[in-house]
């Protein structure tokens, strides 16, 4: 049986140390496809928070009378249903966002974040918990979301919260924060290659702030320093041999 | 008597790495000579800015690592990197975007990887088409040769228009800037002109583009040069120019009002300066002798392909990253028998 | 592989063609420096410190003791069985001390050695010359002379002669392949020896071709040595030997690795992981045919060889016929002592050989030459620059590896997959960090990982052997185990067999019989009191003062029993 964890693992877990988009690296597809804009990416980010904590709450609730052997079909459908029910709120309630975010709402199903948080977690936990897991996965998500959009508009158009209107109605057209005029926004930002650029540079600074949270305590010795360098220069060779291989 | 050990083999080294890189950059100015020529200031202008970029960058990640500067910009392979940036895009692009492509080549497709020698893309040619896709506008507004050109620009006004784009008093946008041969037979054919007629327009030359078959003849020469220095073998140039030049060929053969002809491969776009200044970088194509055929084949057949159908002006920056991807594998697949073994693990 | 024909021996050396070594390099040769003076014999030194062991092999025991006189040429240690060679004294004198001594290796190592003080009258043992004509013996004699010489190889290798005349009978020999190719810069050792000293070699080759029954016999020399290939082709055609050929190569490095020359000369390829004898070919330098020949025909062991002593770290470069176990510092002076350049010393050429740290080393039977250059001849590379991945290095590779790659896949741990790449099939040669722009010291990487592949197959294998143990064991255990239980089994049956023998004894015994009624009789007794409710007091017997006794202890026993429970029982 896996050990029960604390609600605050949860949350640090969700939101940080193994964030779904940074760490554990899983749901690229809606991830990359659709952050061209900070707004896109925190729509997609909430639409994928309800379903992940409605199928982590249901998965939990059947855990016990699901057989092994028919566990995916079964979580898949629950996925599925939710997402079927996410899609037409936003049909009904926000369709000019449902109108950009276009397939990306029903390719939820497939978001492996929220099937792998159903297998690896919600099926072996009580409801209390996977809900508490659903919330802070879904906010890590979100925010990755948020942090990726926001850098690609601002690179690749010069704009922040552009289209809020389309979330926040009309109040909101006035929150996009803008550049200037001036700038000549960096089109391949907002080209799927910039969300790898992108989702690439956003790892390395969670990367950097962990590296400078470990090494605090002992970032006076130089040879502490010296070994991160060293294992960062590693881990920039592997990186480059494998990207080499593959 | 006591003596320092050290491993066997105790010759002195017959080349370095700056040599190498050293002798690419000789190779390459006389085009460079040619492009001032025909396409004025703005291309040793861009060279200054590129070099000078991938200098700073070069220096700042090593800062970073905390390894020493001095080596790694002794090298010479980030000016190599910046040469061939500098001369691929348009004389009169703004000096930012020049500087960014720069700083996107060495920083993103170079350091990032390990430096030299572990980046698996061209530094250059992922900085152009970096700048290509960002900037589509500005990155196809070529000038036309100087031969043609009505007012010719002087050095102040390219700096002018590099620096603070304020174009000279009385002339237009459109009025500089022509699209190059490779755009202009794109576009025609496009409007259903034939290719013999789009022939007689003033961009034409004798081989391909009016200017740019001159550029393209001393760029050979340059690569004859590093062929003969042994710095460069003939596999990849070779390779891919003859598979272009077939292709070419043929469909010329097959169709000649709608596809053009081999010499016009050849001699227009970045084909020469590719075949043997860009497809040759040793860090990213194969390095097997028959990975290297292949490897510059499937690099002519792609500009072919990709000029021909595809959406972009120019294709060699395309191509060679395509093949960048695929080096590992084709290396993989083409070792070659060693002494005393059958062979084996053939494709 | 393609098989060649085997071309009719008597080509002329100039309609024989050649195949060509892919790869390789055209070195500077050097060669000049020491072969412009004549080879000259060397001073006999005051000490001789003889390594014990100077083949691949079982080492040798010490055959004499300190303070005895030997003669030059005794044999003074050997070793028990045939993958070894004696060592014999290299002049005559008194044993000193057996101690350990640096010996010539590329790790500086220390050895066991025979100190011998020369006395001055280089008095030999007396030898016996062979009277028959050789060809006309058996083998076993002539292999016994030549392995009771000494004889190893002198190319470097250092491996038993005897054993490589000896192939074995499942391997058909078609070719003798004698190796005067030298093909490092700088040592011109096997050049001065067949300049000046022809026939002595060509009659050990002779010898050889009878050993071997090989159809013919090579003589590979490189074209840089003209005058050493006349020399050679006169002794072949004054000692009329059959189907021999002297045969001049192209000077390439390095032509003169055994697999690379059987290459040239007969287009036939070693395979991977086996000998030349497994291709009929047997590959011997010429020195290694003079030490034959003087030992089957003079019964003389080898206890000296040439040694070429070059580079401008020394002032008077020259080669120097050698006694076994002199010091390098002794061999100095005799070529007018060190300039100020000398600026490293290597035992071998530039290319293979490795840097001694110091010159108290002795000469061994494999030492071919000692260099000393300037840091100017041959000056350090400088620190390493990453591999661009320009190929050089594969394309002057003489295995046709792919240097580049087994670098890239050492430098990520990962010494499998450079063995996919061959990595064992590198022979050191040391063309590809000749050529690398980058500087990297690849030889060494590649030592490196090849020492460490080689660890773990002989890991794997011990696992393999402990693993086969600790499961013969276990087998063993069962088995002993099943054989205890057995045992115990048979014991207990026949215990058992015997208490029951024991009991129909008893019955039949009248005095035990009448034990047994008795205790019954008690037993009977106890039962009946029991059931009355009385219990045996032993008190019958007490006075009155002992009973009050006995009944106040009785009531304070009552008493303190009646009290509450003691309050650790509390809870």
């Amino acid at each position: 049986m896996t050990m029960t964890p604390s609600y605050s693992k949860l949350v640090k877990d969700g939101l940080w140390s193994n964030n779904q988009a940074l760490v554990a690296l899983l749901g690229l597809c809606p991830l990359l496809a659709v952050t061209n804009t900070a707004i896109n990416g925190l729509g997609l980010g909430l639409a994928t928070t309800v379903v992940l904590i409605l199928s982590n709450a249901s998965v939990s609730l059947i855990r016990n009378w699901v057989r092994p052997e028919v566990r995916l079909p079964i979580f898949v459908l629950v996925i599925a249903s939710f997402v079927t029910a996410v899609e037409l709120s936003m049909y009904a309630w926000f369709y000019d966002l449902y109108k950009v975010l276009g397939i990306f709402i029903p390719l939820i199903v497939t978001n492996c974040a929220i099937i792998g948080r159903a297998e690896a977690f919600a099926s072996k936990q009580n409801l209390r918990l996977a809900v508490v897991d659903g919330v802070a996965m879904g906010i890590g998500f979100t925010l990755a979301l948020v942090a990726l959009g926001a850098m690609r508009e601002l690179i690749g158009s010069g704009t922040l919260f552009a289209q809020a209107h389309l979330m926040f109605g009309e109040t909101a057209r006035g929150w996009t924060l803008s550049l200037g005029e001036g700038y000549q926004g960096l089109l391949l930002a907002i080209l799927p290659p910039g969300a790898f650029i992108g989702l690439g540079l956003l790892i390395v600074i969670k990367n950097l702030i962990d590296e400078r949270l470990a090494s605090r305590p002992a970032a006076q010795t130089r040879s502490a320093a010296e070994e991160v360098v060293t294992t960062e220069e590693k881990e920039l060779e592997t990186a480059g041999r494998k990207e080499a291989q593959a | 008597m006591q003596f320092p050990t050290r491993t066997s083999p105790y010759t002195a080294r017959l080349y370095r790495v700056n040599q190498t890189m050293g002798w690419v950059l000789l190779a390459l100015l006389p085009g460079i000579g040619a492009m001032w020529f025909y396409f004025g200031w703005g291309v040793v202008i861009n060279i200054a800015l590129a070099s000078a970029t991938v200098l700073a960058c070069e220096a700042w990640v090593m800062h970073l690592r905390k390894r020493p500067v001095g080596p790694v910009l002794g090298d010479l392979s980030a000016l190599v990197t910046a040469v061939l940036l500098a001369i691929s895009v348009p004389p009169l692009l703004p000096w930012w975007m020049t500087v960014l492509g720069s700083a996107f080549a060495i920083l993103l497709v170079k350091q990032v990887y390990g430096g030299l020698g572990y980046n698996a893309f061209n530094p250059a040619m992922a900085g152009y088409v970096f700048l290509l896709i960002s900037y589509p506008v500005e990155m196809t507004a070529w000038i036309p040769p100087s031969v043609i050109q009505e007012n010719p620009l002087t050095l102040l006004d390219t700096l002018r228009i590099i620096f603070f784009g304020t174009l000279p008093a009385g002339l237009s946008w459109d009025a500089i800037t022509m699209a190059t041969p490779q755009d202009l037979v794109r576009s025609e054919l496009e409007l259903k002109q034939t290719f013999s007629e789009i022939q007689q327009g003033p961009l034409w030359g004798g081989l391909g583009g009016r200017g740019w078959e001159w550029v393209g003849l001393w760029f050979l020469l340059g690569g004859l040069l590093l062929l003969y220095k042994r710095v460069i073998r003939w596999y990849i140039p070779l390779s891919m120019l003859g598979s272009l030049f077939l292709l070419a060929t043929l469909f010329h053969l097959i169709d000649p009002d709608l596809y053009p002809s081999g010499t016009f491969h050849l001699f227009t776009g970045a084909t020469i300066l590719g075949a043997f200044f860009i497809a040759t970088d040793p860090v990213t194509a194969c390095t097997t002798k028959r990975g290297q055929l292949l490897f510059g084949a499937s690099i002519g057949m792609l500009i072919y392909v990709i000029r021909t159908w595809g959406g972009y002006p120019d294709a060699v920056a395309f191509a060679v990253l395509l093949l960048n991807m695929a080096a590992p594998t084709i290396d993989h697949y083409t070792q070659p028998r060693v002494f005393g073994h059958q062979r084996k693990g053939e494709l | 592989m393609k098989q060649h024909p085997i071309r009719h021996p008597l080509h002329s050396a100039a309609a024989r063609d050649l195949n060509t070594l892919p790869g390789g390099l055209l070195l500077a040769d050097h060669k000049q420096l020491s072969t412009c003076r004549p080879l000259a014999a060397s001073a006999l030194p005051q000490r001789l410190i003889i390594p014990m062991q100077q083949h691949i092999g079982q080492p040798c025991e010490a055959l004499v003791q300190v303070g005895e006189r030997v003669l030059k040429g005794q044999k003074i240690a050997d070793a028990p069985g045939n993958l070894s060679a004696p060592v014999h004294a290299s002049s005559s004198g008194r044993v000193v001390e057996i101690a350990t001594y640096p010996i010539p290796h590329p790790s500086a190592l220390t050895a066991p050695c025979i100190v011998i003080a020369s006395d001055g009258e280089e008095q030999w043992c007396r030898l016996e010359p062979l009277r028959d004509d050789p060809t006309t013996l058996e083998r076993e004699p002539l292999v016994a002379r030549i392995r009771a010489a000494g004889v190893v190889g002198m190319g470097g290798g250092g491996f038993p002669s005897s054993i490589k005349l000896t192939p074995g009978s499942e391997r058909n020999i078609h070719t003798l392949v004698i190796n005067g190719v030298e093909c490092e810069p700088y040592i011109t050792c096997d050049d001065l020896l067949m300049r000046s000293e022809a026939a002595r070699v060509v009659r050990g080759i002779g010898v050889m071709l009878h050993l071997l029954r090989a159809e013919r016999c090579l003589i590979g020399i490189e074209d840089n040595k003209p005058e050493a290939a006349a020399a050679m082709q006169a002794a072949v055609a004054e000692q009329g030997l059959p189907h021999t050929e002297v045969v001049v190569i192209p000077t390439r490095y390095p032509s003169g690795g055994e697999k690379q020359l059987i290459y040239i000369l007969t287009g036939l390829e070693v395979p991977s992981g086996k000998i030349p004898a497994d291709i009929g070919c047997v590959c011997h330098n010429v020195g290694t045919a003079a030490a034959v020949g003087d030992a089957i025909f003079e019964g003389r062991p080898q206890i000296e060889r040439i040694v070429t002593l070059s580079g401008a770290g020394v002032v008077a470069p020259q080669n120097l016929r050698v006694r076994i176990g002199t010091l390098i510092a002794d061999l100095i002076p005799q070529v007018g002592g060190y300039t100020p350049l000398a600026n490293r010393m290597i035992l071998g050429g530039p290319m293979m050989g490795f840097t001694l740290a110091h010159d108290q080393i002795p000469i061994t039977k494999a030492a071919n030459s000692i260099l000393v250059p300037s840091a100017a001849e041959l000056p350090d590379p400088g620190p390493a620059l990453p591999c661009i991945r320009c190929g050089r290095c594969a394309e002057v590779c003489p295995m046709w590896l792919l240097p580049q790659q087994m670098y890239w896949h050492i430098r990520a741990k990962n010494p499998e997959k450079s063995q996919a790449y061959n990595l064992l099939d590198c022979i050191e040669c040391g063309c590809c960090a000749h050529v690398c722009p980058s500087h990297i010291p690849l030889v060494q990487y590649f030592r490196f990982a090849k020492a460490d592949l080689r660890e773990r197959a002989a890991e794997a294998r011990r696992n393999e052997r402990a693993q086969q143990r600790s499961m013969a064991r276990e087998e063993r255990l069962q088995r002993l185990e099943a054989e205890k239980q057995a045992r115990l089994a048979a014991k207990k049956a026949a215990a058992q067999e015997r208490i029951a023998a024991n009991q129909q004894v008893n019955q039949s015994d009248p005095k035990q019989a009448a034990i047994a009624a008795a205790r019954q009789r008690a037993a009977e007794k106890r039962a009946r009191l029991a059931a009355q409710g009385v219990t045996p007091q032993n008190t019958e017997a007490l006075k009155d003062f002992q009973q009050r006794q006995i009944a106040a202890a009785e009531r304070r026993r009552q008493a303190s029993s009646g009290s509450p429970p003691a309050p650790a029982e509390k809870p």
